[in-house]
């Protein structure tokens, strides 16, 4: 056994999560157990010269490979290291989100109002209400939550903030965050804000989440209570399915870390160690949480994305050989040796024509041969909802785990034909959805009343996929004289109960990565597979490219041959299905 | 959080610490994927039941060691703590070896009524003498044994189960696991390519040094994983009917005849226990071998330093396919059904072109093996705090992939396989400006 001394070493630094972040005069603090907290410097991203990133709080930079550094103190200048840390940059940014952990009602294709136990946004409350991420640089993220077309929070209680001033307050800002003043450097939350804005604010799917290899993300979990369920004390956690070497500090299994009470926050932390889809739920008693709704999606950015334009793309992988951490040894161990990291990040593809990076260009992992390169991101996220189990969550009934049956297929929350219903869009025949509110005409946001008559944006996702068949940039495709572009499928399933198989019909699929890991052999062989459809089970994730060159115009279908699962409870009509339009 | 003192983390800290490292008494665990071993096995498949964690004892068929036959437990740290009853559940682990034939002889000690049964070994050479012929292979009878003499002609993971109404009798338990170790193991030595040896000093509860007869498949430790299911109303309509048989009065003046033989409805399927080796949680993390499971022998609770290359062995056993999630990292899978995954062209054939998951399908009949490690590389933080500060740590030796495995000694402070980057990562957060 580890001697006492060697036990507590590692105790403390955990110990310095709390106390560093949260340090602050007493008596000077608001908000309880409440903490709003996104750190402008770090040891590994401090800002200034002779960084990967000198601007680490407001801007990505362009990958440049690892450098080595050191450092004898923090950017507080509150703590120093004797002998001075050695470490490696490799650049990113910092990144911060706020989830709120509670309840909220979702609006079913059918109509059917249904409860859930979910997440919804406490930061980033446009962009995730414009489909997009709600990740946020700290620049962003550190002001306060005020949107200037609403003077309210989702409560109807005004917010003080308003009418909003944009140097102190932002729509994407954090809900809660007090800006800290000469007088009170640690003002700690508003909880008013909190739960004026996080009670009842469920959404599906939960907040998603979007960074880029390299940054540190900081994760605020505030859970708000169930105010329909007031007999429970929930605690929920986050965790990071997926995520290669997760700490089980931070990976919110219960039973073997922490989790989070009512009333309270924990930020979470990660540093981003490889591009890939992934997504995110809560570990506590896993059947019933993800079923009732607690499941969001996540994925991170490859680090080719920030290869300076211009470059090949294979220097990217080439510079990350210089890293222990995501180096590949190619070939079979010589005498004495180990073999490859058999679980290694980064590896080299076997041929390389040379692909010069663009500027806006993306790509879906560090392939280093600019075949997973794309246009439009689609996060995808099939769900399926059991209107009994969700009923009988409601009304504080014991539940029936190994009876459960989903009734309701989703994508992004929604079943057909609510994953196209957007004003304009292909449902939208009769073109009555740009007057009408609900979805919300600019955002295509699916809104839900409350039980306090209220309505909060539920489901902020459409899965109506547009690509033009001209629009993709020249010459990345091949002999084609003219390229369409190119839809990254990032598909996770979190259904509780079954398997799920999506087919495309017309446009074929391009299977690229499959677990968050591009699929390559050892030998740097690119194993894409070519097909129609593809099946996943819970818990499992895959990328999938759509390219429209050469796809005349036209309205495509993505849907489930599995039949019985294109249907809304009692509809014979709907469930598991979206449509890819394809313009000239 | 500064409402908590440093004594609540500390204990919460320290209940983490003690999960992060897992066990250090390897050796009490017997961490491993216990079994049987030789050339000649005498398998007899009988009644009994599984114990389930809500208290449930649910009648079940299974394979066992007949009667008067002493196995031989491997790994050999098992030879005084295995034990072998006439029925278990899932039936004993064969552990042969590539190439050499093993002969199974199995009695039939089912009740009359549930007929013949028998064993299939799905991706072997088989030939048989005794018992009966059925549709699927020769059958035992209740009189009468069947002896199968079997080789496999490539090292892997395989299952072997009943190959008679395989719609009741697998469901009712009649299942097992072959692990074919591989005929020429990559050799241990320092200057041998290439596996390099388990940390000395540890205890070393391998099947072989490798999973096939290949340097990229070494290991440290091993498991195996069976999952399956149970639909307990399919195992008390077997029991009902087999206690009405044995007790239907045989008068000829009633109006009925008594039934003979089984009449089990299998559908709708609809099971409610769910099982790892035969053992739902929590009962699947006690020990192997743990004396209030007689018929549940094996465990499922892997335990692994960081860094540790760990061979997991998956396969389906059951109805239904179930997705595993490998919490923590990524598997690289090896091979499916003991056929290694191996790169078709590019710079070297020879090396691996498994999937990495993390997520692996665990399907009916099928078995795939796939190597784990966790290491924390990555983190951004050392979650053991080996500090170039911490006094008393010995130096992290990078070999090539940044582990540290040149320094083959045992080491108290637990560095074998660590990632060395990592020690110079201290949590990197600051106080907010």
């Amino acid at each position: 056994m580890r001697k006492p001394y060697q036990i507590c070493l590692p105790i403390l630094l955990v110990c310095l999560i709390p106390a560093v972040t949260s340090a602050q005069a007493p008596g000077s603090q608001g908000g309880g157990s409440f903490r709003v907290q996104c750190p402008t410097a770090t040891l590994l991203h401090p800002g200034g010269t002779g960084t990967g990133n000198s601007t680490p709080a407001s801007a990505e930079a362009a990958y440049s490979g690892p450098i080595t550094r050191t450092a004898a103190t923090d950017p507080s200048g509150h703590y120093t290291y004797n002998p001075p840390l050695t470490f490696t940059d490799n650049g990113g940014a910092i990144k911060c989100q706020q989830v709120s952990g509670g309840d909220g009602m979702m609006t079913e294709a059918d109509g059917n109002q249904t409860y859930m136990f979910s997440f919804g946004p406490l930061s980033g409350l446009q962009a995730i209400q414009n489909g997009q991420a709600g990740t946020q640089l700290p620049a962003v993220f550190n002001k306060s939550y005020c949107d200037p077309a609403n003077a309210n929070y989702l409560s109807g209680q005004p917010n003080p903030y308003s009418p909003c001033d944009p140097s102190t307050t932002d729509p994407n800002g954090a809900v809660g965050y007090v800006t800290p003043t000469a007088t009170n450097p640690s003002p700690g939350a508003d909880a008013a804000a909190i739960m004026n804005t996080g009670v009842l604010n469920g959404n599906i799917p939960a907040p998603l989440m979007a960074f880029d290899e390299d940054d540190e993300f900081f994760l605020t979990l505030t859970n708000v209570g169930m105010i329909m369920r007031p007999d429970l004390f929930e605690q929920h956690t986050v965790h990071f399915h997926g995520y290669p070497n997760a700490s089980s500090f931070y990976d919110g299994v219960p039973d073997a870390s922490l989790a989070i009470n009512i009333g309270g926050s924990f930020t979470y932390y990660y540093l981003a160690p490889d591009a890939g889809t992934y997504f995110w739920h809560c570990h506590i008693t896993p059947p019933e949480h993800l079923q009732m709704g607690m499941v969001g999606q996540l994925y991170v950015r490859p680090r080719q994305n920030r290869t300076p334009a211009g470059t090949d793309v294979y220097q990217t992988s080439l510079l990350q050989q210089n890293d222990l951490r995501t180096a590949c040894h190619p070939g079979l161990p010589a005498a004495g040796q180990p073999g490859p990291d058999i679980l290694c990040s980064a590896p080299l593809p076997a041929v390389h024509p040379g692909f010069p990076n663009a500027t806006g260009y993306k790509y879906v992992y560090n392939d280093g041969d600019g075949s997973t390169r794309y246009d439009v991101d689609v996060p995808i996220q099939i769900h399926g909802f059991d209107p009994n189990f969700h009923f009988v969550g409601m009304t504080f009934n014991p539940e029936g785990f190994a009876d459960m049956k989903d009734k309701y297929f989703l994508l992004n929350g929604r079943s057909y034909p609510d994953t196209v219903g957007v004003a304009g869009g292909p449902a939208d025949v009769l073109g009555q959805l740009a007057t009408a509110t609900n979805p919300d005409p600019a955002t295509h946001a699916i809104s839900t009343a409350d039980t306090d008559t209220l309505s909060r944006p539920s489901q902020p996702l459409p899965t109506l996929i547009t690509l033009s068949a001209s629009g993709g940039p020249a010459g990345t495709c091949g002999t084609a004289t003219t390229c369409g572009q190119r839809a990254a499928l990032r598909i996770a399933d979190l259904d509780v109960q079954e398997y799920q198989t999506l087919s495309s019909v017309g446009i074929p699929m391009l299977l690229v990565g499959f677990n968050a890991k591009i699929l390559r052999d050892e030998a740097g062989n690119n194993l894409y597979i070519k097909t129609n459809s593809i099946t996943l089970g819970g818990g499992e994730s895959l990328d999938v490219i759509l390219d429209s060159t050469g796809v005349a115009p036209g309205t495509y279908f993505l849907y489930t041959p599995q039949l019985d699962h294109l249907s809304n409870d009692a509809e014979n009509f709907g469930g598991l299905m979206t449509e890819v339009v394809v313009t000239p | 959080m500064s409402h908590m003192n440093t004594k609540t983390w500390c204990a919460v800290s320290r209940f983490f610490s003690v999960v992060a490292v897992a066990l250090l008494l390897v050796a009490s665990a017997h961490a491993a994927a216990p079994g049987i071993t030789g050339t000649s096995f005498s398998l007899n498949a009988g009644t009994g039941y599984s114990s389930q964690p809500d208290g449930m004892l649910i009648y079940s068929w299974g394979y066992g060691c007949a009667t008067g036959f002493t196995p031989t437990y491997a790994p050999a740290q098992f030879a005084s703590l295995g034990f072998c009853p006439t029925m278990q559940l899932p039936g004993p682990t064969l552990i042969v070896t590539e190439g050499i034939p093993f002969t199974v002889t199995l009695t039939n000690s089912l009740p009359a009524p549930a007929g013949n049964t028998s064993i299939l070994f799905p991706g072997a050479t088989v030939t048989f003498s005794g018992g009966v012929q059925g549709l699927l292979t020769q059958e035992a009878m209740q009189t009468t044994p069947v002896t199968y003499t079997v080789t496999y002609a490539a090292p892997g993971t395989h299952e072997y189960y009943s190959g008679t109404q395989p719609d009741l009798q697998i469901e009712m338990g009649l299942f097992g696991a072959v692990v074919v170790r591989p005929a020429h193991p990559v050799g241990t030595s320092a200057s041998a390519p290439n596996c390099t040896t388990t940390e000395p000093g540890r205890e070393d509860f391998r099947l072989a040094s490798s999973a096939y007869d290949h340097s990229l498949t070494c290991y440290d430790r091993e498991y195996l994983f069976q999952w399956s299911e149970i639909d307990p109303k399919i195992h008390k309509q077997a029991e009902d009917q087999i206690k009405l048989i044995q007790s239907c009065p045989a008068n000829t003046a009633l109006q009925f005849s008594c039934p003979t033989t089984l009449n089990v409805v299998t559908e709708p399927y609809h099971p409610n226990y769910f099982l790892i080796n035969g053992r739902s949680m929590p009962d699947n993390m006690d020990a192997d071998y743990a004396p209030n499971y007689p018929n549940q022998p094996y465990n499922a609770n892997p335990h692994m330093h960081p860094g540790e290359l760990v061979l997991v062995r998956y396969m389906g056993q059951g109805h239904w396919q179930h997705p595993f999630h490998e919490h923590g990292n990524h598997v690289r899978i090896l091979g499916r059904d003991g056929n290694l995954l191996l790169s078709q062209t590019g710079t070297d054939p020879r090396l691996l072109a498994g999937r990495m998951e993390f997520n692996t399908d665990v399907t009916p009949g099928q078995a795939d093996e796939g190597i784990f490690y966790w290491s924390g590389k990555g983190l951004g933080w050392d979650i053991f705090g080996h500090t170039s500060t911490n006094v008393g740590n010995l130096p992290c030796n990078p070999d090539v992939n940044g582990f540290h495995t040149n320094q083959r000694r045992h080491d108290p402070n637990l560095l074998w396989r660590a990632f060395c980057q990592r020690f110079s990562e201290l949590l990197r957060m600051v106080r907010r400006p």
